[in-house]
């Protein structure tokens, strides 16, 4: 095969980007989290999809009402950079309702646990162990959603689209976020105290996002793919991305004298380990089966990938379902609502598709 | 030559990692180049005399020859 740089200079040339993009995203966080955002949530794809799905009353759970212009930002960056880059392609038609279920299973996996696998990094570095048994359980849910990969698991292939099915999503988006500026149509927590109501300007969250997006989409970095190119192939390009994260915020963290480790007194996290386990398992396999982590399918929605865009509504329909049906933690716990049933029945999900969906069965 | 296939699925790219290694060519699986695509799939680099399309899964994107210079598209899927 072809001869590849070895060495330090062949490192740096082959993951300077995706070391950059972490790098960034880290400190993005914990500059977001200086400027309002909650504590080890300055960047929460999950959370801020949770509060948009509130915005929208989706759910009334009064406190986690925000149209976040994060999540606004990083589509838009995206979408931004791949048409700069001629990489935006509008495309679809690969499996939308199972993604959609897939991103359901997703959120409600990710709001037991409280976070999605980018707060997750970020809590851990702000010190929260619990987030390494969160950790502990994405890698294990990953691992089983490799298992499928490897016996031939599809959703089947995505086809060219109309320009409109590309555009449609990202458009929606703006129009939506201009409305929660200059109208009163959505909720918006105005508690300082609550999640929802800790929030950085809006056009700083805005401008930090869009570059964030961009990055994203020119590094492809990833939470769940990757640990999953480092177990399939041993690729560890993916978690120099993660790894970098990580350090940014831990060196933010100390410089803000914000860095706390332990488990108890963590910000808008329980210590309950066995849901924050099992929470971001099913975060995990869902994952690996979605072909990226809710950042990621942010960011290949702006790239015009309508598959993803749908599976986004799955998250936002997800969030609704954990609050509705309080199936959502909080800092004092796991819900009231029937979280292991529901929890088992997202398992239960992933297992049926990971056995019918693999090659020798379809 | 050595020659580079991405693929619309994994599963398109196991199967023509099986095809290829079950007829005698020098074939590994990798996630897709940064270089070839914003797409985080998997694809497949060998080593032939020819691109050995007959091989490659019907969900096949492109077929790059790679060269000292990079990817060279030698055909596109649609």
């Amino acid at each position: 095969m072809e001869k590849t740089q070895r060495g330090f200079a062949g490192f740096v040339k082959r993951n300077w980007l995706v070391i950059v993009s972490g790098l960034f995203i880290g400190a993005a966080a914990v500059v977001l989290s200086a400027l309002g955002n909650p504590k080890n949530m300055g960047f929460c794809i999950a959370c801020f999809e949770r509060d948009i799905a509130g915005a929208l009353l989706f759910h009334k759970a009064e406190v986690v009402q925000y149209f976040r212009p994060e999540i606004v930002g990083i589509v838009i960056g995206a979408m931004l950079m791949a048409m700069i880059r001629k990489e935006w392609r509008p495309q679809g038609g690969s499996a939308p309702f199972t993604r959609f279920l897939l991103g359901m299973f997703v959120m409600i996996g990710a709001l037991v646990f409280l976070g999605c696998p980018l707060r997750m990094v970020i809590r851990i570095g702000g010190g929260d162990v619990n987030a390494l048994i969160g950790l502990g359980g994405f890698v294990v849910g990953i691992l089983i959603g490799v298992i499928p990969l490897k016996l031939g698991f599809s959703l089947n292939r995505a086809y060219k689209q109309k320009t409109t099915e590309g555009l449609f999503f990202p458009i929606l988006l703006v129009i939506l976020f201009v409305l929660s500026l200059v109208t009163n149509l959505f909720a918006k927590t105005e508690d300082a105290t609550k999640p929802g109501g800790q929030q950085a300007v809006w056009y700083a969250a805005l401008l930090i996002a869009l570059v964030v997006g961009a990055l994203c989409q020119q590094s492809r970095l990833c939470m769940a793919g990757g640990v999953r190119d480092a177990v399939m192939f041993r690729d560890f390009h993916l978690i120099y991305g993660f790894i970098s994260i990580i350090i940014a915020v831990v060196i933010g963290n100390l410089i803000r004298n914000t860095f706390s480790f332990g488990m108890t007194g963590q910000p808008i996290a329980h210590t309950d380990s066995l849901y924050n386990f099992l929470g971001m398992a099913l975060v995990g396999w869902g994952s690996v089966l979605l072909g990226g982590c809710p950042l990621r399918q942010l960011v290949l929605a702006g790239e015009g990938n309508s598959d993803s865009a749908v599976t986004v509504f799955g998250f936002i329909a997800g969030a609704a379902v954990s609050h509705n049906f309080k199936l959502a933690s909080s800092a004092n716990g796991i819900g009231e609502g029937p979280v292991l049933p529901v929890l088992i029945a997202g398992f239960v999900f992933l297992a049926v598709l990971s056995v019918f969906n693999s090659k020798r069965r379809a | 030559m050595t020659y580079l296939a991405t693929f619309y699925t994994h599963a398109a790219a196991l199967i023509s990692h099986r095809n290829l290694v079950k007829n005698g060519i020098d074939a590994v699986m990798m996630p897709v180049p940064r270089a070839v695509s914003s797409s985080c799939g998997t694809c497949v680099k060998y080593r032939a005399d020819d691109p050995s399309l007959s091989f490659l899964d019907n969900d096949k994107e492109a077929v790059y020859e790679i060269t000292d210079a990079g990817y060279n598209e030698l055909i596109r899927y649609e």
